[in-house]
């Protein structure tokens, strides 16, 4: 190739305590190109942005940058060499205007001053690119999801960038947004700009990208191929991998008879759902399926009285309950959560294995006067070790040096420990192998067939249309149906997205849909 | 909605100087006026300049969500070097104070750098440096008092007036004005502000938090140093008592002046108004001649309320910012939980400066 790429990375490789998140793994841009970046969550495709952006550090490899190599030490040093970002998380100062959060990074000043007409008159510069009617002044935290995302994403466009790099941009905004996002896009390929677009949606990465790199599992599997050689099922097969789409599923029987342990009917929360209907059965793996901000992990916080219900009714075993704390789902309901941050909430790092797995039990292994008996622990804690598998030099070894697979069992052990029978499990598979996500599926099967009634929150759609029974679908806080899993990833996978869509249309007059198909 | 926020903003400010004038007044009456007379308004504004200034030294370091425990050890070590230089090295008066200042600023520094290079929680590292100060300050001078009368010309400002009012008063009311334009203007002042109140995000956008942490610790070393340097022109003497009272009414004004303990914002007016509602307290135990103690009663129970006041607020904020919305277009889509302290907003310092 005559021309060098505008951003080249070869052989980056990055590990966290625990997991290998990028292997070898290259990325080519060329001008004037938009360059898809797709991957499963956990994938690395964040961790690569963020090497490329500074935040993170490469153990391995090398960035060119429009031929010469260069070293990116910091988010400022990237933007000095012109890679622009919009993250996936929102990151925005909610106490500062809008306008402040698009110039931050680079204030207008007049000396040690901020000069704030200038910055006036630059984000709105900016807000007009994305023909965004927005006042720069308005405080952040009047604004709403949507809004965020797109102020976001007019400070991306606020330097002068010769590579932009866009981490799932559209997640939480309408369609007629995303067009206005594009027709950005357009213009910075006419400007000979390098664009990379991170999406789960293959519509718009088909309507609007030129060229794909596809991550799995850490390394790029697919690399820089023209899209337009590439059916969508192809890139989805390269991104799910054959490996795990030939994943035998165990016949599994359901007693469709038996009475729902957990039913949602008509539930309205504190956190904005809207008449939420679902149920659980003993033995049943339900998939809460739906896309980033569709509001599946917030209805789990709700059920377990982290926000509050203010209309409609939730039984457990056929009986009303009011659930007001995470202690009282577990010890009147049976009910346990194994959380998706599994690091922040998830575990305790800093402590042994056995404790991580006693704790929810203390109040039973108590004796007199609240002493717990270490052997106690120690020999509960070894029954869930042996197990699940876990992989351990010793009961003593603290949860922070297990790998995630391993400490993500260690977060499902102490919820066994205390003989839950509800079990809602939040992104199980979320940055962990995939030999570990196969044995980890086996588990959950395994503990369904116990009798456990298990509610599988997922993004990831293969795992959904492996792993549950039926799966419900949900979108922007509503349950908008259910289906049964068929274990057909393309039958499947067309009726999701038929609910999300049906969802979206619906949402102008939202009516509870009596589910079960 | 920017007028509702604005008037928001002003009422908080608005209720605070209400307290204050129904506390001039009552004080006026129940003192039959004595309050008014010509000394009584001096010693009243003597007084007031360090509890300000102390005030905003604590309220620098919330700022950037970190706290400052050393803020009494800092400006009681400083004047105490000063003092011992002066009067046992014959360094000049005016030396002295500029030293005050400048071991304030460097006690600040040495803060924010151990807090930084030690990753050591900020608490931990000012209860430390506390405790040390404390026995400098002591080593220092002992039991001993060193008189004013080492440094008469730094004891002539402190009873010289501007407008009748003392000049060490207007010396803190400057310090407000350039804080005020430091925090609402400049760019290392919104840096501080940006890392208090999303460090994940201005971090992101090329901002050090590093940076901010030490810069917030050596500011608030440095008004501790001013503080250390009004005492000296303000008291009869100085000797190890000095900053032993400062702690709590430190952290008093800029709770009660409404600046969120989560970091992120600064409220200078409220600051002031704040230290001066304390001032009138202490006033006012003079006047009714009641225990010191009662002023510790009544101010604890004040910033205990504020903060409990504040997390129901936060609280009541946040359900309103997740009520479900009406179903409807695009602007219906549902707002993510504010977080904790996200919508507190009375005290944020905007552009346009709505403080001071």
């Amino acid at each position: 190739m005559s021309t060098p790429f505008a951003l080249e990375a070869r052989g980056l490789s990055k590990s966290f305590p625990g997991v290998k998140a990028l292997d070898q793994v290259n990325l080519a841009l060329a001008a004037g190109e938009v360059h898809a970046l797709m991957g499963e969550n956990g994938a690395g495709k964040s961790t690569l942005i963020k090497i490329l952006t500074g935040v993170h550090r490469p153990d391995e490899g090398s960035l060119l940058l429009a031929g010469e190599p260069v070293s990116i030490g910091s988010p400022m040093e990237a933007m000095e060499a012109g890679i622009g970002v919009v993250h996936q998380e929102r990151n925005v100062i909610r106490r500062f205007s809008v306008g402040e959060n698009i110039v931050m990074s680079r204030m207008p000043r007049k000396g040690l001053r901020v000069d704030w007409a200038a910055v006036r008159s630059e984000a709105r510069r900016c807000l007009a690119q994305l023909d965004l009617d927005l006042d720069p002044e308005t405080p952040m935290d009047r604004l709403s999801a949507a809004q965020i995302q797109l102020v976001e994403i007019a400070r991306g466009l606020y330097t002068e960038t010769s590579v932009l790099l866009l981490d799932e941009p559209t997640a939480s905004i309408t369609s007629n947004e995303a067009d206005r996002l594009f027709r950005v896009v357009d213009r910075l390929r006419d400007q000979g700009k390098a664009v990379v677009f991170v999406s789960h949606k293959l519509e718009e990465v088909f309507a609007h990208c030129d060229a794909v790199t596809v991550l799995r599992d850490g390394r790029s599997v697919m690399e820089a191929q023209r899209l337009a050689d590439h059916t969508r099922d192809e890139i989805v097969d390269v991104m799910v991998g054959r490996s795990l789409a030939a994943l035998q599923v165990p016949d599994r029987v359901i007693d469709l008879t038996a009475a729902p342990v957990l039913e949602l009917d008509g539930v309205s929360t504190s956190l904005g759902h809207r008449g939420v209907s679902l149920e659980v059965r003993p033995g049943e793996i339900l998939g809460l399926y739906g896309l980033v901000g569709a509001g599946r992990t917030e209805l789990a916080r709700a059920m377990l009285g982290l926000g509050r219900i203010t209309q409609g009714e939730l039984r457990v075993r056929g009986k009303a309950a009011t659930i007001r704390s995470v202690r009282q789902a577990l010890e009147n309901h049976r009910i346990g959560y194994v959380t998706e941050n599994r690091k922040e909430e998830g575990v305790f790092l800093e402590q042994s294995v056995t404790r991580n797995i006693a704790v929810t039990v203390w109040s039973t292994l108590a004796r007199a006067f609240g002493f717990v008996s270490g052997k106690g622990e120690q020999a509960l804690a070894g029954q869930y070790v042996t197990e699940l598998d876990i992989r351990i030099a010793g009961q003593y070894q603290n949860v922070g040096q297990l790998s995630g697979g391993n400490q993500q069992k260690v977060s499902l052990a102490k919820w066994l420990a205390a003989k839950t029978e509800i079990l809602i499990i939040d992104e199980p598979t979320v940055g962990i192998d995939v030999r570990t996500k196969r044995s980890f599926y086996d588990l959950i099967w395994r503990l369904a067939d116990e009798g456990l009634a298990i509610l599988l929150i997922s993004s990831d759609l293969a795992e959904m249309v492996t792993l549950a029974d039926r799966v419900a679908v949900m979108d922007r806080f509503t349950v908008t149906g259910t289906v049964d899993n068929t274990h057909d990833y393309d039958a499947m996978s067309q009726s999701i997205i038929r609910l999300i869509h049906t969802g979206t249309a619906a949402v102008a007059a939202p009516g509870r849909s009596k589910e079960n198909a | 909605m920017k007028r509702w926020l604005n008037s928001f903003v002003h009422s908080q400010n608005l209720s605070l100087g209400i307290i204050v004038v129904v506390g001039v007044a009552l004080l006026g009456v129940s003192s039959g006026g004595g309050f008014f007379d010509p000394i009584s308004v001096t010693t009243f504004f003597t007084f007031l300049a360090v509890p300000i200034l102390i005030g905003l030294a604590q309220m620098i370091t919330l700022s950037v969500g970190q706290l400052n425990l050393a803020v009494g050890a800092i400006g009681g070590f400083a004047s105490c070097f000063a003092g011992v230089i002066v009067a046992d090295l014959g360094v000049p008066a005016w030396l002295g104070a500029i030293a005050a200042v400048l071991v304030g600023a460097l006690a600040g520094l040495a803060n924010g750098l151990l807090v930084v290079i030690t990753r050591i929680n900020g608490f931990i590292v000012t209860l430390a440096t506390m405790t040390i100060l404390l026995g400098l300050q002591y080593g220092l001078v002992g039991t001993r008092t060193i008189s004013n009368s080492e440094w008469p010309s730094l004891a002539e400002l402190g009873k010289a007036s501007l407008l009748g009012i003392p000049v060490i008063f207007w010396i803190a009311v400057a310090v407000a004005i350039v804080l005020s334009f430091c925090f609402g203007h400049t760019v290392t002042g919104r840096r501080l502000l940006a890392s208090g109140g999303n460090p994940v995000a201005a971090q992101l956008a090329g901002v050090s938090n590093d940076r901010s942490v030490v810069v917030a610790h050596a500011a608030s070393g440095l008004l501790c140093g001013i503080a250390a340097f009004v005492t000296m022109a303000s008291l009869s003497g100085v000797n190890q008592s000095v900053g032993g009272d400062w702690l709590l009414s430190s952290f008093a004004a800029p709770i009660i002046g409404g600046v969120s303990l989560t970091g992120g914002s600064v409220a200078v007016l409220g600051t002031v108004l704040a230290a001066t509602i304390v001032r009138l307290v202490d006033s006012a135990r003079a006047e009714f001649q009641l225990a010191p103690s009662w002023v510790n009663f009544v101010v604890g129970a004040v910033v205990l309320g504020t903060v409990a006041l504040g997390r129901v607020r936060e609280v009541r904020a946040a359900r309103a910012a997740t009520t479900p919305p009406p179903g409807g277009t695009s602007a219906g889509e549902p707002t993510e939980p504010a977080p904790l302290g996200g919508a507190r907003i009375l005290a944020t310092a905007r552009p346009g400066g709505a403080d001071a």
